[in-house]
This record gives C-alpha cells, sequence and structure tokens, in this order.
C-alpha cells in the first residue's frame, strides 16, 4: 500500500519541524492560541486531478494529480517583522530543497511556491500571521492504495 | 434639563465594579476590560486575549494625567501591568471630556 498524498503530507510536517525557532508544529489543528506562538500548522490541501488526465479508461489508470497544502506560521512578540521573513525564507527553502519531497512527486510532478498572505493585529503583543502556499503534483496510482 | 451622567451612571458604576489602578504611579480607578479575542488567521482564527480597560476622563484630569501622557503609560491593576499601546474616547451624552476613555493595552516586555 502506498500513498503519495498521505506520504507527501506526513514528510511535509517533518520538514516543517526542522524550522528554527518554532514552539509547535502541528497538522490540521487549526485551534490557534497564544500559548503555542511562535507555531507552524500544516493544513491538508484540497486535491485535483490534472486537466487532460481525466475520463478515460480504464478507471484505475493511474493518474497525475495536484494537492495545495497551506502553511499557516503564527508568531506573537513585542515587534512582529523580520522574525515572520525568516520564517517564510526557511519554510520555503526547506520544501522546495527537501530531497524526499522531490523523490516523492516523481519524475512527471513538481513542488511548486504559490505564494503567502500575511495578517497582523493585537492580541497581548502584536500578532503576525503567515499562510505559505505550496502545490505538489504527483501520480496517484490507483492500484497501490 | 441634562443629567449628570458622571454622578448617575459613571459614579455608581465606578463604585461597584471599578478596580485601584496605577497610571505612572499615580493613583486611579479603572474598570477591567480584559476581553477574549478571535482573529482571522486564513482559513482559522486565532484565540487570545485583549486586554483594556476604561478609566473616566475627568478623574484622569483631575489626577493631571493629560492626553499627551496616555500613550505607552505603565498600567497596573488586578496583579497585572500594561503598556497603553492606543485609546479609544468613549465620550458621553454631558460632552466627550465627561466620558470615558478605553485604553488599549499591550504586555510589558521582558
Amino acid at each position: 500500500m502506498s500513498d503519495i498524498r498521505e506520504s507527501i503530507l506526513a514528510r511535509l510536517v517533518e520538514v516543517v519541524a526542522t524550522v528554527p525557532n518554532l514552539r509547535t508544529v502541528k497538522r490540521n489543528d487549526t485551534d490557534y492560541f497564544s500559548a503555542l506562538m511562535p507555531a507552524a500548522f500544516v493544513l491538508d490541501g484540497d486535491e485535483d486531478v490534472v486537466s487532460g488526465n481525466e475520463g478515460s479508461r480504464p478507471s484505475n489508470r493511474p493518474l497525475l494529480v495536484e494537492m495545495s497544502p497551506e502553511i499557516h506560521v503564527i508568531e506573537q512578540s513585542g515587534t512582529i517583522g523580520s522574525d515572520i521573513t525568516a520564517f517564510r525564507r526557511d519554510l520555503v527553502k526547506l520544501v522546495l530543497a527537501d530531497a524526499t519531497l522531490n523523490s516523492l512527486t516523481g519524475s512527471n510532478g513538481a513542488i511548486q511556491y504559490l505564494g503567502c498572505d500575511s495578517t497582523f493585529a493585537w492580541l497581548e503583543k502584536q500578532w503576525g500571521g503567515l499562510q505559505i502556499r505550496f502545490r505538489f503534483k504527483y501520480p496517484l496510482i490507483v492500484n497501490d492504495l | 434639563m441634562s443629567l449628570d451622567y458622571s454622578r448617575l451612571l459613571y459614579d455608581p458604576v465606578y463604585a461597584a465594579i471599578g478596580v485601584p489602578a496605577t497610571m505612572d504611579g499615580t493613583a486611579i480607578t479603572v474598570i477591567d476590560d480584559t476581553r477574549p479575542k478571535v482573529l482571522p488567521a486564513g482559513t482559522s482564527d486565532v484565540r487570545g486575549t485583549g486586554p483594556g480597560a476604561f478609566v473616566r476622563i475627568p478623574e484622569l484630569e483631575a489626577n493631571e494625567i493629560a492626553r499627551d501622557d496616555w500613550q505607552d503609560a505603565l498600567l497596573v491593576f488586578n496583579g497585572r501591568s500594561w503598556l497603553v499601546r492606543s485609546y479609544e474616547l468613549r465620550g458621553s451624552p454631558n460632552g466627550e471630556d465627561l466620558g470615558e476613555v478605553r485604553f488599549l493595552l499591550k504586555a510589558v516586555d521582558e
């Protein structure tokens, strides 16, 4: 049994956990609160069949699919700024260069950095959030599931 | 005949739920308005605390705490110390100078 989607997501959490200065790394946990910060949350992304792969028989033939997981980084400090930038820089470098993730996507696959959104506000301290988006293209081999 | 909101409203409210505080060392009375706060973070929310306190503007003036002194003032009440990061004037039917101010607070950096 081999589920490339799950392997990518599990490895993504491992890669995010290597980012320096994070106190918390969780997957699919959307309960964000101050005591966890600085924290990163890996959210499983939607999966879509790449255009042109759908429709022909046999139904269980391999497909090329895309998944777009998000990594949310939240931080609270006296002065939000370069610390958030550093998290983004480390995450983009580590994810795109990770040999295991690149290997999992296969010869027809790819990893793309899609961009990030930022949010700032006040709690007890200044709070900053970063939503970083990647796209993974990889084969869905139905007979291996 | 206009109503005296300081005497009819603020005095009894502050007498009942006001707590002793100091603002840069000067004794005043505040109402603790620290409340839960939820902020959007992409597809999720962040939960935290939004510390705040109400103070009567006449009391600040009586203690010679001028508006220019509010920003970054140290406010101590209910066993916690905060810095004023911003404020909202709440006004009153008798005019802004007889109303309240809500101080928006931030943690004192260690």
